[in-house]
């Protein structure tokens, strides 16, 4: 059964991914059309089905979540499904237009031409322009987060206006069924993930600072808590404290413990506009809560074990020692800029005094990638050895690469990095 | 590799257009046939022919023979299909809904025209 819900786990985006934008095709394959007519309607139905399935990836839903593979996972096939749909949205128009070049050049250009024409057109222009806007500013990693969000909400305004594009062409038998659902997956999207409707309601019970960029928040549930496990990372948006004043947005943060009466433990590193003011957060802050999201350390198996930390991404890892679930050898590479900056040292190492089985190698890096090839064990040391690997994308990327290179297969290393734009 | 992606199909996609419109500015503007030898259509002439595998409609006072179009129109054929044989200047003006058709739609239209319409003929 375990085995089932796992290779379920590991299906269900890409067969999702096949089945939808096919289903769509298959339902309105044009028959007896020329070649390239046809790949123009073809394209624009594999592109529709295609920003549904990414829309769907949207929704933070811990069940959801579960079912297709945990969050990170849904949001990498998130942007592969939508920039997949933008391709073949942008070859939608071409193809159609294409097909006319060989009646007349004219006719070609007035299939795509946005001048003299009237709504259906317009509407199919407008929304490949905002899907082009909403793409290019995804791609700009330097815009401030709160703007980023407004422009990355460009795609979905985009998704509604192209299928309107189809309605007002005449094609509303399979279309009004879609937009109904994009609309539903939108709406879902906004009322429980972005207001907070599908969220649990905490307060700030203490917070403490950790680094002079870093520090710990405990929150209290005022109602039911959300139902966690060890090393998993919720979504919290803080609102307004007596002198504090929270951003309201959601960001994701790992639990670096549970307290019996379900008081979380947060570790938030200043890393952006909205997380450098917590560093001034206050008790009484109200905070609401989704999750639990990820599966980075919930099959941890009897094997000997490598974890590499980079910086904050080393809570998931204090998370499983706080637990007090370690049974097998595990050696803890932890890097961080500086050691005034380096989240729970002092407490790690007085884990790994005490505990035979943890082994801490802690790395100063300053503020360039290290030489991952000299820190990582050679291969014959690797050999049977479970990996697992927490921080900054550009770091767990370069990691994943050297270990590949040395022969760790992919179903040994396990990873998260917490990218979520 | 998704930001390359989306760069590179971006900035093909605008190339491609331009190049469409390019192709349609340079193209000489081609003289109008002398129309005087046209054929006037009936009203039931133009009944007679109201399959869709013989489909002609009459639209703003040309008659047209869309049967080899028919399978090429966005709309499911329960929408189009019903107006072979009759004239359709209101259902085209407007598809019913109170919109127009398209500028690519106007375009396309001459290659199909068979003749002139007669209405009361």
């Amino acid at each position: 059964m375990a085995a089932y819900g796992a290779g379920f786990r590991v299906w269900s985006v890409p067969l999702l991914t096949i089945a939808v934008p096919l289903g769509f095709v298959v339902w309105a394959f044009p028959h007896g059309l020329a070649p390239l007519r046809a790949a123009g309607i073809v394209t624009g139905w594999l592109g529709c089905g295609l920003l549904l399935v990414s829309l769907l990836l949207m929704l933070r839903e811990p069940r959801l979540a579960n079912w297709l593979g945990g969050l990170e996972r849904m949001y990498r096939w998130h942007h592969v499904t939508g920039v997949a749909a933008y391709v073949f949205l942008l070859l939608h128009p071409l193809a159609l237009a294409a097909g006319n070049w060989q009646t007349s050049r004219v006719l070609a250009w007035h299939t795509l031409s946005p001048v003299e024409e009237s709504w259906p057109v317009w509407s199919g222009w407008l929304g490949l322009l905002l899907l082009m806007i909403g793409l290019a500013a995804t791609f700009t990693p330097s815009i401030r987060y709160g703007a980023w969000r407004w422009l990355h909400a460009l795609l979905g305004i985009g998704v509604v206006i192209g299928l309107v594009h189809l309605i007002l062409l005449g094609i509303d038998e399979p279309v009004l069924p879609i937009l109904a659902i994009a609309a539903a997956i939108l709406g879902w999207r906004l009322l429980r993930g972005d207001l907070g409707l599908g969220a649990r309601p905490y307060i700030v019970a203490t917070a403490r600072k950790l680094t002079a960029r870093s520090v710990e928040i405990v929150l209290r549930p005022l109602a039911d808590p959300v139902t966690l496990s060890t090393g998993q990372f919720v979504l919290v948006a803080f609102r307004n404290g007596p002198v504090y004043r929270g951003c309201g947005e959601f960001h994701p943060f790992t639990i670096s413990s549970i307290d019996g009466d379900g008081a979380l433990h947060l570790a938030v590193k200043a890393l952006g506009d909205c997380t450098s003011r917590m560093l001034s957060i206050e008790p009484g802050v109200a905070a609401r809560v989704i999750g639990g999201f990820g599966s980075f350390l919930s099959e941890v198996s009897g094997a000997p074990q490598l974890w590499i930390a980079g910086g904050i991404g080393v809570t998931p890892f204090v998370a499983l020692l706080n637990d007090g679930r370690l049974r097998h050898p595990a050696r803890l590479l932890y890097l961080y800029r500086r050691e005034d900056d380096a989240t729970y040292l002092r407490e790690l190492r007085q884990i790994a005094a005490t505990d035979p089985n943890l082994t801490l190698q802690t790395i100063v890096t300053g503020d360039e990638l290290p030489d991952i090839e000299g820190l990582l064990p050679d291969a014959r040391e690797l050999s049977g050895v479970e990996c697992y690997l927490c921080g900054p994308p550009g770091l767990v990327g370069a990691l994943k690469q050297v270990l590949s290179a040395r022969g760790v297969a992919a179903q040994h290393i396990h990873f998260e990095n917490f990218e979520f734009r | 590799m998704m930001r390359k992606l989306f760069l590179a199909s971006t900035a093909t996609f605008w190339v491609i257009v331009i190049g469409f419109w390019a192709g349609s500015a340079l193209t000489p503007v081609a003289q109008q046939p002398a129309v005087a030898a046209e054929r006037e259509i009936t009203a039931a002439e133009l009944a007679s022919h109201a399959k869709p595998d013989d489909c002609w409609m009459a639209i703003r006072g040309g008659v047209y023979d869309l049967t080899s179009y028919l399978p090429d129109h966005p709309s499911r054929p329960t929408i189009i299909e019903p107006w072979c044989g009759r004239e359709a200047s209101d259902a085209y003006n407007t598809k019913t809904k109170g919109r127009a058709h398209t500028g690519e739609a106007d375009a396309m239209l001459p290659k199909y025209r068979i003749g002139r319409f007669l209405p009361g003929g």
